[in-house]
């Protein structure tokens, strides 16, 4: 094996309840792209934040040229020569381009005179290698998501990293800015630049890796294992450890079933268009789309967070206007899930019981307002028990909690207050393989018992696996809808025509 | 493409500015005495003075933080800039570079506090608020000091030219100083970076902790030059000095179009906002009305410089919602 430039020995990270690394190796030799892989919540976002002194490196070794480092701050990290693209925008938004991209480098002492024009030039030669188009004095506040990710880029690359780490950095860009990426990393590992590569695009991932590490539950699955001979049942097998499986559940037709929520020609002022969309009594909708695509935006119009500019809402045949959310919740039994459990779905420092309870609150309460709890604990337990959440009482503090359990009361909090359509966005974010796959039995027999599931996933053995029918969403449009066969090959290729349709076509 | 009205509508100090000219030529018109130089003279001191306080808080709103002690150090800083000329003789230069040095220190420390323990600048400020007032009254018992002297009692009571009072001169080095280190110098830039994405900020090697207490500093620096100006305006070390900073402290540079969530802040758009204050205290003197009421104005003015604000970024929003 060539050159180690930096090598991890059996690091160790525990959050709060949640054990996230245990004991996890990784070897990056020079002027090499490697993979880093491993489902949601496996611990690949946790190491590259230790390996780049977000957090600190309390258990384990770190080895750069073979002496052992410690970083403390992100800081010392970029001073060694690590530099990282996370997964989160980090940008300043009234900042411009250049400025974003040199951040790190304004000038040698706090008081330093900044030359705009300076950083300007430089940041430029850094755009034209991405062969993108923008001013460097544009605040990136006005730019697309896709140009954001690639500023994002363009700053780590300036940085002239030795080792450079890159966390799902294709998640908004269309093929082509992918592949012209892909020529770039090629060119940097020609230089002896290293890099560590997070995708859950397995192609991509097949075509420019040198080697693989694999992590599972926060361990080794695999530990820098060279990538030749390696397909993309070997990867799946070695992250989710089986070979992937769509469970062999029947087929579900519900669209003879009455019609529950109806968009026609729905307009939003968050900037979606003619959007037409049915979903029936007891059927599992799914909306796919990328990073960006405005699914969850659409979500946040339905239950009244945002005005709607053009269009009709029908709920079970009747024509919704729905101002608010309460509105959504007591007047038509719709809730909404969000992707965000820690910021939008749970009070985390607040108990099992007043986050289950939280919906059923305005019906229950009495004369001036008082609450009973029992008479919420009445209301809670069902759902709570349905759901199988596993917590020590109902007064445990949620944040302490699993992420899997956490979701479930997320989940419980709507089904206590009896909504028929549930609105669920990425349920399986951060959550372990085996919690997801009773999840995902848990929505399926929901959507049994009539109730009627508009499921957000960007995951899409989750969505096969769990959808009747797929509608694919794309620059805030719907570009075609899908009967779900359950032959995952086929599905995925067609979802993936609607969404690269039009630029495939204009490559 | 936009207009250069459109564009100048966009910027900070458009609508400050249309406000101060309307309300100039209305109250010129209406009341010829608004416009003589000693009422120009008194106009300006008053401008002075509230700017430096308004650039205290200012710095403070663009690392999105919240400085309640502005006041409190100045106070503090008024005090002991007259108590250290009268009871030690100390002479005015020495005894203005020591009150600046007092200031800086309050300033620094809380900066220090907030950034070790990571407790909002809320809290902090609010306490050090309590310890810097206390430490005033402990120390005047609640009696002014008269012994000023009278170079310093000139300084804010002359002119420098014309109607123009001497106290212009250090309110417009401070607003220089700050609008060139808050668009050109490094700690500028990561004052404003750590204020519109601290995350980010971080992410990219800036040190919060740096940061935050070059903030502080500064702002406790301000507050001091605030409480040395108006001592020399008050010819006396008054103990009360900096109680009714606060609102004036947020209100400016909030209708001057600071973000009062950081990151974004306009030393231009401030100075307006210190002007149209100023303006509407002074008409309401003018008019003889109830001096009370200027609270009433101040309340609802702060009201309307947010709600344009507000507007003015759903409108931003929406424009780039519907480009992309």
């Amino acid at each position: 094996m060539s050159e180690v430039v930096l090598q991890a020995r059996a690091i160790g990270k525990s959050f709060p309840g949640v054990r996230a690394l245990d004991k996890v190796d990784l070897t990056l030799a020079k002027g090499s792209i490697h993979a880093l892989l491993g489902e949601n919540g496996a611990g690949k976002s946790t190491l590259i934040k230790l390996l780049t002194g977000v957090h600190r490196l309390e258990e384990g070794e770190l080895l750069l040229d073979g002496k052992s480092v410690q970083f403390d701050d992100p800081h010392a990290a970029i001073a060694a020569g690590i530099g990282v693209v996370h997964q989160e925008r980090n940008l300043i938004p009234r900042f411009s381009v250049a400025e974003n991209i040199m951040l790190e480098r304004l000038g040698p002492s706090v008081l330093s005179r900044v030359d705009q024009a300076t950083l300007r030039a430089e940041a430029k030669r850094w755009l034209d290698l991405l062969e993108l188009d923008v001013n460097p004095a544009t605040p990136v506040m006005r730019l697309s998501a896709a140009k954001m990710q690639l500023v994002e880029i363009a700053k780590a690359l300036s940085l002239r990293s030795r080792v450079l780490l890159m966390d799902e950095p294709t998640a908004s860009l269309t093929p082509h800015e992918t592949e012209h990426l892909f020529t770039l990393l090629q060119r940097l590992k020609r230089d002896g630049v290293t890099i560590v590569f997070v995708s859950h695009k397995l192609e991509e991932v097949l075509q420019i890796c040198d080697s693989v590490t694999v992590l599972r539950d926060g361990r080794n699955a695999c530990q820098s294992q060279p990538m030749t001979g390696m397909g993309r049942q070997d990867l799946v097998r070695l992250m989710i450890g089986r070979a992937e499986q769509i469970p062999a559940w029947e087929t579900r037709d519900r669209t003879t079933a009455p019609v529950a929520l109806q968009l026609d020609k729905v307009s939003t002022s968050l900037g979606h268009q003619d959007i037409d969309l049915t979903l029936h009594r007891g059927e599992i909708l799914g909306l796919y789309g990328l990073v960006g695509a405005g699914r969850s935006e659409l979500a946040k119009c339905l239950i009244g967070l945002f005005p709607l500019t053009g269009g009709k809402v029908t709920i079970d045949g009747q024509p919704a206007a729905i101002g608010s959310v309460a509105e959504a919740l007591n007047r038509f039994g719709l809730g909404y899930v969000s992707e965000d459990r820690k910021q939008e779905g749970l009070v985390l420092a607040h108990s099992v019981l007043d986050n289950a309870g939280i919906a059923v609150w305005s019906k229950l309460a009495g004369f001036l307002g008082f609450l009973k709890n029992g008479q919420i604990r009445e209301r809670v337990l069902p759902a709570i028990e349905r759901l199988e959440v596993k917590t020590p009482s109902l007064a445990q503090q949620v944040g302490l909690l699993s992420g899997g359990n956490q979701q479930k009361v997320s989940v419980a909090k709507w089904l206590a207050a009896g909504v028929r359509i549930l609105i669920i966005d990425e349920p399986s974010v951060g959550i372990d393989i085996k919690t997801k796959a009773y999840l995902h039995e848990l929505i399926r027999a929901l959507a049994d018992d009539g109730t009627s599931v508009l499921l957000i996933t960007s995951d899409m053995p989750e969505m096969i696996t769990l959808a009747d029918r797929i509608a694919v969403m794309d620059g805030y449009r719907l570009t075609g809808t899908l009967v779900n066969d359950r032959d995952y090959p086929r599905m995925s290729q067609g979802i993936m025509n609607l969404i690269h349709g039009e630029e495939q076509d204009a490559a | 493409m936009q207009s250069m009205l459109g564009k100048a509508a966009n910027t900070d100090w458009f609508g400050p500015l249309v406000v101060v000219i309307a309300a100039v030529v209305v109250i010129g018109a209406i009341e010829p005495t608004f416009l003589s130089a000693f009422n120009i003279q008194v106009l300006l001191s008053a401008i002075a003075v509230n700017l430096v306080i308004a650039l205290a808080q200012m710095i403070i709103i663009a690392i999105g933080q919240m400085n309640l002690s502005v006041g409190a150090i100045g106070g503090l800083v008024a005090i002991a800039f007259a108590g250290m000329m009268e009871v030690w003789g100390i002479p005015a230069p020495l005894a203005l570079v020591l009150a600046l040095a007092i200031g800086l220190a309050g300033g620094l420390a809380n900066g220090f506090i907030v950034a070790k323990t990571g407790i909002s600048a809320f809290i902090i400020t609010l306490a050090s608020l309590s310890f810097f007032k206390g430490l005033n009254l402990g120390i005047t018992e609640a009696q002014p000091f008269y012994g000023v002297p009278d170079a310093v009692k000139a300084f804010g009571n002359t002119n420098m030219i014309g109607p123009i009072p001497w106290l212009v001169l250090p309110a417009a080095i401070a607003g220089l100083g700050i609008w060139y280190l808050l668009a050109k110098l490094r700690i500028g830039r990561q004052i404003l970076a750590v204020g519109g994405n601290p995350h980010a900020a971080e992410l990219s090697g800036i040190s919060i902790f740096q940061t935050t207490v070059w903030a502080h500093g500064l702002s406790g620096l301000l507050a001091a030059l605030g409480g040395v100006m108006v001592v020399a305006r008050l010819q006396i070390g008054q103990p009360s000095i900096g109680d009714d900073w606060l609102i004036l402290s947020f209100a400016a540079p909030v209708i001057g179009g600071a973000v009062l969530a950081g990151g974004h802040v306009s030393v231009a758009g401030t100075a307006l906002g210190v002007v149209v204050v100023a303006i509407i205290t002074q008409s309401l003197v003018l008019f003889h009305i109830d001096p009370f009421v200027v609270q009433v104005v101040l309340g609802a003015l702060i009201l309307w410089a947010v709600g344009i604000n507000r507007w003015r970024e759903v409108r931003v929003e929406r424009r780039l919602r519907g480009a992309s």
